[in-house]
């Protein structure tokens, strides 16, 4: 097959993101709307004159949004972008490479969203690092595809299991992330004998969260995720209850 | 003369204080070193670093130390992209993109070591080039500054934004604006700096206070990074390095016009609003190649040719903190997520800001460099060491350092989201060749320039003309109306012409 000038493949995805940019300019221009601009009550102030609104540099930025997104929008067209856009090869579609990305980004958002509120933080990232390392090093989009249900099965459970803030506590999501990581953590154990590099792998996944979490609690003294997670909880009473008294007494 | 005694004591009181203060050289070894291996590390760059420390730094230790430690970072990093330029043929920085040019070609013909030196020492006297003028210059803009009023506080910020579209663009210069224009509208979220108006919150609480910094700064520096770089690379092979790193005193004397020439180039170009260090490299670079007398051998193994850009990508360092101390408007990436650590602080950056923090600044970008030009010259081979290091292996740290930082800051779970919503844009912005420093820079400008445009027309009644009746504000409007004309067809066909009649 005939390979795309890249030029041609960025002019077909601008027509694409021009026409995201055209809606989501014209949604927050009537957005805009809303907001008082001629005379109207605002903020328990009457006012009269259109340079009071607080509507005015939105409708300024948006406006200019739209502007420059038909400029982006005929430019496109112009440069032949608009035929390209509609096949996948147009826009530059390569399916290993959108594997790659859409694994990756399942992975953070099973991450951020599912794991970080609800489970602890020693085990989802030590969770994470290693399906992140045994997932992409090399290359094997089989290897890819473990890591990525293996986290987000356990970002769906806790989830699914403790949606609401309440019950983020709970600990039976903690039990199916280690299981999860134990597993995967054996699958690279295997792997290992041939790649000396996924070797380290068990000990960073362990390390880096662990002084991480604690550095973040005990030397700043602040909030860290999952405070009542399965190991940070004993961690945290530990040094309250066993090792703070010894320099505090 | 007695105004330079007095910021000369000034700054001797402040770097007394710096230097005996034993705490301060743990932030700044720590920091220095953390920004080298940064820089160092193919994938992570300078803004990544300042950006990660913001998280987890800023507010946790004194404005002092967390000042130390992303100003150790930046120096740090900037410097250490060097590495993988010379010895990888891979930069580690967009900042040292030039450097490739001729540091592999040295490396390859046995001279890495000679090129480390060179390159470590220019870095050194290019940070304190840009450092110096940062201390001369900032204060006779301060005087300036103070008659700066909200009419040109607004157009300012509007070419800061502008202007970083323009030149950070790689494709179309029309998607450079688009992308300030995107981060100003971010910006618009939430209560609105004068009426106290809520603006696109959709009934969220979260939202009246607006977007946070940190957490933008994450989503938009670190996520697209650690998506884009958790790719197999075939680790390249590092070159042995030949050659003493101590750089030898005569070769130093024979480069120094070329180094004081980016110095100059690069803290210039750091002045600029929202342009970074990558661009003063490969704007020193194009002047060192017409100018210098090995220009032809450059990008074949020049000496001239990598200290042009390794001078300037470090000079414009003091250069970028210039307008961001003055004016409250970043010089760079970077710059920019200096400016959340002080938003974080409360400290407003701008004709107000404390005198004192100023001299702070400057003498910490001397030890610094200082502790950068010890470290580069002594300990060089631990961070080539660091080169080995697949980039599969430490992104996913990265990940969990991306995540906590921007937790802790704000200490809510929707920090989080926010971060990974803006993520998801920069990623995809990234893809289709959108600069993501305007972005950056329009949240962090949206809310200067929508007071100060507002109150410009409560003050006039509404009368626009207050924008161009100031002959500060007229020659703004003009500068900002000429970078939009400019980049118009027709306009670039007239410059082309009159290029060719003058040749």
């Amino acid at each position: 097959m005939e390979k795309i000038d890249e030029t041609l493949v960025l002019r077909a995805r601008d027509f694409w993101a021009s026409v995201v940019l055209i809606a989501a300019s014209l949604f927050f221009l009537w957005k805009t709307l809303d907001i008082p601009l001629w005379g109207e009550n605002r903020a328990g102030v009457s006012g009269s004159d259109w340079y009071n609104s607080a509507a005015i540099v939105p409708l300024f930025i948006f406006g200019g949004l739209l502007v420059l997104s038909v400029v982006l929008l005929v430019t496109s067209i112009g440069s032949g972008g608009a035929r390209q856009a509609l096949n996948a090869a147009g826009i530059g579609w390569d399916k290993a490479e959108a594997f790659r990305s859409l694994t990756i980004g399942l992975i953070i958002f099973a991450y951020v969203v599912g794991l970080v509120p609800r489970v602890d933080f020693i085990l989802c990232s030590g969770l994470l690092i290693t399906a992140l390392i045994f997932g992409f090093y090399g290359g094997h989009s089989q290897r890819a595809l473990v890591a990525c249900i293996a986290v987000v099965a356990a970002g769906f459970f806790a989830f699914a299991t403790n949606p609401a803030q309440p019950d983020w506590n709970a600990h039976g999501d903690d039990w199916v992330t280690l299981a999860l990581w134990t597993g995967l953590t054996v699958l690279v154990a295997i792997k290992a004998r041939s790649e000396s590099v996924l070797r380290v792998v068990p000990i960073v996944a362990i390390l880096a969260p662990l002084i991480l979490v604690c550095m973040m609690a005990f030397v700043f003294r602040q909030n860290v995720p999952a405070r009542g997670g399965l190991i940070f909880k004993q961690i945290e009473y530990h040094y309250y209850v066993s090792l703070r008294p010894l320099w505090k007494d | 003369m007695e105004f330079i005694v007095s910021q000369l004591s000034g700054f001797g009181a402040a770097l007394v204080n710096l230097v005996v203060d034993p705490l301060s050289y743990v932030y700044l070894i720590t920091s220095v070193f953390l920004g080298i291996s940064f820089g160092a590390l193919p994938g992570l760059t300078a803004t990544l670093a300042v950006t990660i420390l913001t998280g987890f730094f800023s507010n946790k230790i004194p404005l002092d130390y967390s000042l130390i430690a992303l100003l150790g970072a930046y120096v740090g990093a900037i410097y250490g992209g060097s590495y993988p330029s010379i010895l990888l043929n891979i930069p580690g920085t967009a900042a040292s993109a030039a450097t490739a040019m001729d540091g592999y070609p040295l490396a390859k013909a046995g001279r890495g070591g000679e090129a480390l030196g060179l390159t470590t020492t220019a870095s050194f006297i290019g940070t304190v080039i840009g450092t110096l003028t940062l201390l001369v210059f900032v204060w006779a803009l301060l005087m300036v500054s103070k008659n700066i009023a909200s009419p040109e506080k607004a157009l300012l910020a509007l070419f800061g934004i502008l202007l970083s579209g323009t030149l950070m663009s790689e494709d179309l210069v029309i998607k450079g604006w688009i992308a300030g224009l995107v981060g100003l509208a971010m910006s618009m979220v939430g209560l609105d700096p004068l009426l106290s108006e809520p603006r696109y919150t959709f009934g969220w609480s979260y939202l009246l206070s607006g977007f946070q910094v940190v957490p933008v700064l994450m989503g938009a520096f670190a996520v697209p990074q650690i998506i884009d770089g958790l790719r197999h690379v075939e680790a390249g092979k590092v070159l042995a390095l030949k050659g003493r790193i101590l750089p030898n005193l005569k070769s130093v004397r024979r480069h120094l016009p070329t180094i004081g020439r980016s110095g100059v180039i690069g803290t210039g170009v750091g002045a600029l609003p929202g342009v970074g260090e990558d661009v003063a490299g490969w704007v020193s670079y194009g002047v060192g190649k017409t100018v210098s007398s090995e220009g032809e051998k450059f990008g074949r193994g020049s000496l001239d040719g990598l200290l042009c850009s390794e001078t300037a990508n470090n000079a414009c360092i003091g250069g970028a903190l210039i307008p961001l101390l003055v004016l409250g408007i970043p010089g760079s990436p970077p710059a920019a997520a200096l400016m959340g650590a002080f938003k974080i602080n409360n400290v407003i950056p701008g004709p107000t800001i404390d005198p004192e923090i100023i001299l702070r600044v400057v003498a910490i970008l001397v030890i610094a460099s200082l502790t950068m030009f010890l470290m580069g010259l002594f300990t060089a081979r631990v961070f080539i060491k660091i080169l080995a290091i697949p980039q599969t292996v430490f992104l996913p740290v990265v990940m969990v350092l991306t995540t906590i930082g921007s937790f802790s800051v704000g200490g809510g779970i929707n920090d989080l989201y926010l971060m990974l919503a803006v993520g998801a844009v920069a990623y995809f912005m990234n893809l289709m060749k959108y600069p993501i420093a305007p972005l950056v820079i329009g949240v962090i400008l949206g809310g200067l320039f929508d007071e100060t445009f507002r109150r410009s027309l409560f003050l006039s009644d509404g009368d626009l003309s207050v924008f161009f009746s100031r002959p500060g504000a007229a020659i703004l409007l003009v500068l900002n109306i000429g970078l939009i004309v400019s980049q118009f067809p027709a306009a670039k066909r007239v410059f082309s012409r009159l290029k060719g009649l003058s040749v």
